[in-house]
This record gives structure tokens, C-alpha cells and sequence, in this order.
């Protein structure tokens, strides 16, 4: 299973719900496969992705939050775990695209590549619906079994590197903008 | 135990800039706020984060979803924010209000906190992030209210910075008794 697999598997089983992408590849493949306004592409704060999913998790629990992590993002803010464990947002939905390299930046290897195990961290700090998938079923199942109200669930997918070749647009409050009226943001906050 | 003045002031400012949401690192004085909060405005949800950084992701998921937010954190926790600011909060225009517990200005008794003590203001004028310093304890509810209201009307995080003079008027005093060459290690707070 390619990362951009994984991907479209995620924005088909989404339905409107929210996907936040991390920076890099995750956000490419995520508008290789399905731009849409409920996507949030970030371009820059590595590591802030799951952060970002958390805090539109805890503002909307009439929403299914997904996000589009990396292995190497992921671990630039372990603590993210934590705090997901403690707040327990049961409609977070955090997918880490685990390529096992800093794929954007070269292929350099990641901790996961030499056994670093990031579902058993999850584990570590409460979040108890985890999951490692290699395969397009099994991460499918694992999907599912992340319904509204069952989470916070992270589920670890093992994917290859699919070597992406569109970008988002670079207009990051466009970005924002489209996203919040995609998901209904209140107006209030738009004052 | 009656709430120190200032943080009266500075729960009463967050509240009525809207916010109900106030993601925080720990700190002494903010202890207070944390306190006041609880007590009188039980509508204000308090999210514990492990480091600066994540606070401010937070607070950006949190506004995305239709929150006003606050993240309240020591300047030395700024360090640790910077990249959460310049490469999420300020390109996308994400707006935070943000209260910071100063170290390392006047009464400071612990030199490791002095060099970003004395560059929160120098920092926060190089990415763009405007500030005020709450100058006395009676400004407070009306200087972190602006602060806020100015912030999610512009779409532009905004600091306000409260000294160790208005947050330890009694920890001046401590910062000569916790000093250990004057003697003793009573009250050094964090």
C-alpha cells in the first residue's frame, strides 16, 4: 500500500468530514487524492498536525476529525500523544502515514525504521483504539472501527512511498477560509 | 484565599474577550488564573498541554472549529512557539490571544531565565505579534480584553505580557530570600 492508497482510502470512508494534512507529502497526496474544502493543508509547523486535529476535535465533537500525520512529524511532537490520551476526544480519527523516512526532505530514516513503535506509544498514553495496518483491508477495518464516539483511535499505517507530484495551492488563508465554511465554522468566529 | 488582584483581572479580561477556551503550559502565577477560572467562570475550558507548541496547534484547531482561544504560557516557553506562530498562526491568520508570565525581568532570581526574559519584546516585534504589558494590576481586565478583541478582529495573534512585578509583588521579596548566597532556598517559584 502506497502512502497516496492509504490516502484515498481516507477521503473515500470521510465522507464530509474534516482531514487535517501534515506538511510535505501527507498534504500532497491528500490533494492528489481529493481536493476538497474540507481539507486542511498545512505548509509549515511540522509536527502541529495532530495538535491542529485536536483542538478542531474538541471544538466540533459534532464532527469525525481526521488527520493525515508522519512518522517523522509525529514524533517532532510526541507529546501530542499525551494530551490526546488525557482529553480523550472520542471523535478523533489520527492516521499516521508511517513511510519509516523523511521522505519529503530525502529519505532520510526515521527512529520507526529501526522498531521505534508509535501505535504502542499511543497505547502508552491512554489512547486505547490503535492499530498497525500494512494492507488497504486492514486499514479499512481499522477505519471503521474508529466510529464517532469510539476514539480518540490512531491507527499506524505502514505505506511506501507514492513519490507525489501535484501540490496544494499556496494560499494559505484561502486554505482556511474554504475549510471553515466547509465544515460550518459559526460565524462568530469570523467576525 | 482571596485571588491576587492582577488575576482577577486577567480571567475577567479573557472572558470578556470571548474567549472560552484557554490552552496553557504551567507557570506559578498563572496558577492564580488557572484558579480564577475554576471559581468564577466555569464556562472557560482549560486544556493542559505538554509543551508551548503544541498549545498554540491547539489553539489553531480550536479557532478553525469556531473557538476564540488563549493560550497562556511563561516567556520562556516563547522559544519553544516560535515555529507554531511564524509557519502556522501568522500565515494562515489565525488569531490567539496570548497572556505571558514573565521571567527575567525585574525581580528575576534565576539568571537562566534572564536572556529570553529580556527578548520576549524584541522577539514578538520581529515576527509581527503585537503586545501590551499590563502596567498595573487594575489595568488588567481591560488590557487583556483589548488585546483579545483586537486579535480576533484582525486575525493576528496578540500578546499580553504581565510582569514580575504585578504577578509576585509578594515574590519580589522572595527573590532576596531565595537567592542562596543571601541565604537559604525558601520560595524560589516557577
Amino acid at each position: 500500500m502506497t502512502r497516496l492508497d492509504a490516502t484515498r482510502l481516507i477521503v473515500a470512508r470521510a465522507g464530509d468530514a474534516p482531514i487535517v494534512a501534515s506538511l510535505g507529502h501527507p498534504a500532497y497526496d491528500l490533494f492528489a487524492a481529493g481536493d476538497r474544502p474540507q481539507n486542511f493543508y498545512t505548509w509549515g509547523s511540522m509536527g502541529m498536525a495532530s495538535s491542529i486535529g485536536l483542538g478542531l476535535a474538541l471544538a466540533r465533537p459534532d464532527l469525525r476529525v481526521f488527520v493525515l500525520d508522519g512518522d517523522g512529524s509525529l514524533l517532532m511532537n510526541l507529546g501530542s500523544l499525551a494530551t490526546i490520551g488525557l482529553l480523550q476526544p472520542s471523535n478523533l480519527v489520527l492516521v499516521v502515514m508511517d513511510n519509516e523516512e523523511y521522505a519529503t526532505t530525502g529519505g532520510q530514516k526515521t527512529p520507526t525504521a529501526y522498531g521505534a513503535d508509535l501505535a504502542a506509544a499511543a497505547r502508552a498514553m491512554r489512547i486505547s483504539l490503535t492499530a498497525t495496518v500494512r494492507t488497504a483491508l486492514e486499514l479499512q477495518t481499522a477505519v471503521d472501527r474508529a466510529r464517532p464516539g469510539e476514539g480518540p483511535c490512531v491507527i499506524v499505517a505502514k505505506v511506501q512511498e507514492s513519490a507525489p507530484t501535484v501540490k496544494p495551492p499556496l494560499d494559505y488563508v484561502a486554505i482556511k477560509d474554504r475549510f471553515m465554511a466547509g465544515i460550518r465554522t459559526p460565524h462568530s468566529a469570523l467576525s | 484565599m482571596t485571588p491576587p488582584h492582577w488575576a482577577s483581572g486577567v480571567s475577567a479580561g479573557i472572558h470578556a474577550a470571548g474567549s472560552r477556551d484557554v490552552v496553557y503550559v504551567p507557570d506559578h502565577p498563572l496558577s492564580h488564573v488557572l484558579r480564577e477560572l475554576e471559581d468564577r467562570f466555569r464556562d472557560v475550558r482549560r486544556l493542559l498541554a505538554t509543551r508551548e507548541e503544541e498549545a498554540f496547534g491547539m489553539a489553531a484547531g480550536l479557532y478553525l472549529g469556531g473557538r476564540l482561544p488563549t493560550v497562556m504560557l511563561q516567556s520562556s516557553g516563547l522559544g519553544n512557539s516560535l515555529n507554531a506562530l511564524t509557519s502556522l498562526l501568522l500565515p494562515y491568520q489565525i488569531p490567539v490571544l496570548i497572556v505571558v508570565s514573565m521571567r527575567g525581568d525585574a525581580g528575576e532570581w534565576n539568571p537562566a531565565q534572564a536572556p529570553m526574559g529580556r527578548a520576549v519584546r524584541q522577539i514578538l516585534d520581529a515576527i509581527t505579534v503585537p503586545h501590551a504589558t499590563v502596567e498595573s494590576a487594575d489595568a488588567a481586565a481591560d488590557i487583556v480584553r483589548v488585546a483579545g478583541t483586537t486579535a480576533f478582529a484582525t486575525h493576528m495573534p496578540g500578546a499580553c505580557l504581565l510582569p514580575r512585578r504585578i504577578t509576585s509583588a509578594a515574590g519580589l521579596q522572595e527573590t532576596r530570600e531565595s537567592d542562596p548566597r543571601v541565604g537559604g532556598m525558601r520560595g524560589p517559584t516557577a
